[in-house]
């Protein structure tokens, strides 16, 4: 799994290019599609994701 | 108790008592005429050894009493220190070895400063003040999307289900790592720290050290001094959730967020998916707005490109047709038509040849003579 801050972050600078500047229409599509597909990934891990637990045994410590 | 003990009676040379019958006689004598009992007074000399045990003296004005308190009795307590006023439940005897009179301590209490409790925290915090552990500016950011959340409790106490229970429902994006420990008892303090200490080496966000509430002693391991710098020590953000709202511990102090309740530290770690769901709604709309805005920027340019090459063909046409003007003006001007208007005639064969000369016209000859608004049939009479 993509490490959703670093998903939220990617997105939010495709949003802010996309929102300043002045694109071609190619490279404007080509953010967009990234975008959307990003948001799909980050929606599909909000909704699907169950809780992992893992017990780590405490070892004690030598002092 | 002096007819019973006639001492000089038998001080006979061969009748001499060994000093082990004297101290264990009067280590009987003693024991069997002193019942355990209250003392009050000032400790002076405190010692603790290694083993855990500690020695002390307990003083007034005109006397001093040698004590112990063995390692069994006192290791929930902080010990105390010179010069604090106490007061002991102890079991008056006679340390055979030394010959010394002693109390063995079985309880130890203080209202001196609040108390044992209250004077060992102010210790324990003014040394971690010192070394700038307590400072505001240590407290760090807890991370806004935790991966891996490590909790330290009671593998079988209701913070942890409380906990689970929460990350499971907030966030259930992020991996929960249990490291159980003691949370109570002699073995608290070690216990802690050592499942601390294994989280420290481990690839985790956020550790939330958590216990539900309990007396001053249940709590203790976490105002110990060591367990303190254990958490300040940690390489990633602590959340502390100690007891119940109204105890703060050491541990609370040091860490970086301190939570009311086992739950509340995990509400603290872990963001709220139904909003981070609502904010990826906002980012999608965000994506199709600027989307829109960057494809009619686009589509603008495009716009204005076409209305120049409109306009440069508007602009060509119309020389062009200025042109065409002037040139059909121009074919007008010589097209026979026009002179035919203006009173000529074209004569010319059957086979459409015209006829310019005299030699082409011979008399009888059939032609045909176009003039301006039709034709008519001629024949040549006579030249």
């Amino acid at each position: 799994m993509a490490e959703f801050s670093k998903q939220l972050e990617r997105l939010e600078a495709i949003v802010r290019r996309l929102e300043s500047e002045d694109l071609d229409l190619d490279e404007a599509l080509k953010l967009f599609e990234e975008g959307v597909e990003r948001l799909r990934v980050a929606r599909e891990q909000l909704s699907q994701a169950e809780l992992k637990v893992k017990k780590v045994l405490e070892i004690e410590s030598p002092s | 108790m002096g007819a019973r003990l006639d001492l000089f009676s038998a001080a006979s040379a061969e009748g001499a008592w060994t000093v082990g019958e004297v101290t264990k006689r009067a280590r009987a004598v003693i024991e069997a005429g002193l019942p355990p009992l209250w003392v009050r007074g000032e400790i002076a000399g405190f010692k603790a050894w290694r083993s855990g045990h500690w020695y002390f003296s307990l003083r007034d004005k005109s006397a001093q009493l040698r004590c112990v308190m063995f390692a069994k009795q006192n290791f929930m307590l902080p010990p105390p220190s010179d010069g604090m006023q106490v007061f002991v439940f102890a079991r008056p005897s006679m340390y055979e070895e030394k010959g010394e009179f002693q109390l063995t301590v079985m309880e130890l209490l203080s209202t001196d400063q609040g108390g044992l409790w209250k004077l060992a925290f102010e210790k324990a915090k003014a040394a971690l003040i010192k070394d700038g552990l307590l400072d505001p500016a240590r407290k760090r950011r807890l991370p806004p999307f935790p991966r891996r959340i490590a909790v330290v409790t009671s593998p079988d106490g209701a913070a942890l289900r409380d906990i689970q229970a929460v990350i499971g429902r907030r966030w259930p994006l992020a991996e929960l790592i249990v490291v159980p420990a003691q949370v109570q008892g002699a073995k608290a303090e070690a216990s802690v720290c050592s499942a601390l200490n294994r989280i420290s080496r481990l690839s985790v966000d956020v550790v939330v050290v958590a216990r539900g509430g309990g007396s001053v002693e249940d709590l203790w391991a976490f105002n110990s001094e060591r367990v303190a710098r254990a958490v300040a020590a940690m390489p990633m953000p602590v959340i502390s959730a100690i007891g119940h709202e109204t105890d703060v511990t050491l541990c609370d102090l040091v860490a970086d967020l301190r939570a009311a309740t086992p739950s509340a530290a995990a509400e603290a770690a872990t963001p709220d998916r139904l909003e981070v769901l609502a904010q990826c709604g906002i980012v999608g709309q965000r994506l199709a707005r600027a989307l829109r805005i960057a494809s009619r920027h686009v589509v603008e340019r495009l716009d204005r490109t076409g209305d120049r090459l409109v306009r440069s063909m508007e602009t060509r046409l119309e020389k062009s047709g200025a042109l065409l003007t002037a040139h059909s003006a121009r074919l007008d001007a010589l097209s026979p038509l026009r002179v035919l208007a203006r009173g000529y005639a074209v004569a010319r064969d059957e086979q459409g040849r015209i006829l310019k000369q005299v030699a082409q016209l011979p008399v009888g000859l059939e032609f045909r003579l176009r003039v301006t608004d039709g034709e008519v049939q001629a024949r040549v009479e006579a030249k």
